[in-house]
């Protein structure tokens, strides 16, 4: 995992307003942007980008699925603004089916215009050491 | 005398203190069983296959991030033009209430800058305080707001959202699809639309 995302260069494609992504920017990896709860085994961020446009921040992330089986996963977005403050609720948890082997792009526009940066939270019920086990999302409710 | 006194007076508060410190907790909770807890709000819900408050919040962001980017909208905020949402039809099998969904979705538009207007149930409050403020008698004529001058929408939000239920001998899979529309109410023409579709199955 380290390997990719040292490696696989976070496309932060600075089209249209390159100063207010700058900071969004700063890192320049994958690991900046992404908030693993727990170390996923099976799933891989192997592609992100990021552009602002008409004052919204539009991201697009690749997951890559690299067991056969199929993998759930559960992701959100944590807005923020150039100074790292939160500038929207906590968005609701996602969740995604990615097929064994499959490569799945995801896409989000901020809410708010007031967004420059963003964090990616993703669990994977499958992760080595996650807190979470068996089919509990975070904080899921499951029928028992 | 007075020495013999003193430890047996001493004793009888630390007891009553350490008997009190025995029933305090740190937890802020109140009294009770344990059998009540707060959950996570943003959680992924799968209780049923009904549809559930993942699918609404899913939905109403859905809709809200792809209204943004409507030249419309952007427009709206710019020259304070205004927007309502008439009730969204529940074409689903299911009893929920759609407001839910685009009370939602108002609120996030809002939060933009896009003023909306109230209507349905709410009118009818609406209506009643202006009375109230012109016809009852009660109010300085120089305190109380006007009649005649409420505000009309220039954009509506208009949608339905439906189901499919299919149910094998050990599997039920639903399938929902909610549409949302923009329309503009003077002419009619539909301005913008997006859907979003969510597939839910259980084991029976």
């Amino acid at each position: 995992m380290k390997q990719i995302t040292m490696t696989a260069a976070l496309g932060l494609a600075l089209l249209g307003t390159p100063c207010a992504l700058q900071a969004a920017a700063e890192g320049g990896t994958i690991a900046s942007k992404v908030e693993e709860l727990g170390k996923m085994s099976y799933l891989k961020v192997t592609d992100m980008r990021a552009v602002k446009r008409d004052g919204l921040l539009r991201i697009q992330v690749t997951i890559s699925n690299t067991d056969n089986s199929n993998q759930q996963l559960y992701y959100r977005f944590r807005w923020l603004d150039d100074d790292g403050f939160t500038v929207w609720d906590e968005e609701a948890w996602k969740p995604e089916i990615i097929y064994g082997l499959q490569k799945k792009v995801i896409q989000a526009v901020s809410p708010t215009f007031k967004a420059t940066d963003f964090r990616l939270e993703l669990q994977s019920p499958k992760n080595e050491g996650a807190p979470f086990s068996g089919s509990n999302p975070p904080g899921g409710i499951t029928n028992q | 005398m007075s020495l013999i006194r003193k430890p047996q007076a001493l004793l009888l508060p630390a007891l009553l203190a350490l008997s009190l410190s025995a029933c305090q907790t740190t937890s802020p909770t109140a009294a009770g069983d344990g059998s009540v807890s707060y959950g996570d709000a943003r959680a992924v819900e799968t209780v049923t296959t009904d549809l559930g408050s993942t699918d609404i919040q899913m939905i109403a962001e859905k809709m809200t991030q792809s209204l943004l980017q409507t030249p419309e909208i952007r427009n709206a905020i710019k020259k304070r033009e205004l927007l309502m949402a008439s009730p969204v039809k529940n074409k689903t099998s299911e009893y929920f209430d759609t407001r839910l969904i685009t009370d939602t979705i108002l609120t996030q538009l809002q939060k933009n800058g896009v003023k909306y207007v109230i209507e349905g149930e709410d009118m009818q409050n609406q209506v009643d305080e202006l009375r109230r403020q012109n016809q009852s008698g009660l109010y300085k004529k120089s305190k109380s707001v006007k009649m005649g001058n409420m505000q009309g929408a220039k954009y509506r939000l208009d949608g339905s959202i439906s189901s499919i239920v299919k149910k094998g001998s050990n599997v039920k899979d639903v399938y929902y699809k909610m549409n949302l529309r923009l329309i503009e109410i003077e002419s009619g023409v539909v301005e913008w639309s997006e859907e979003k579709e969510i597939r839910k199955s259980a084991k029976r």
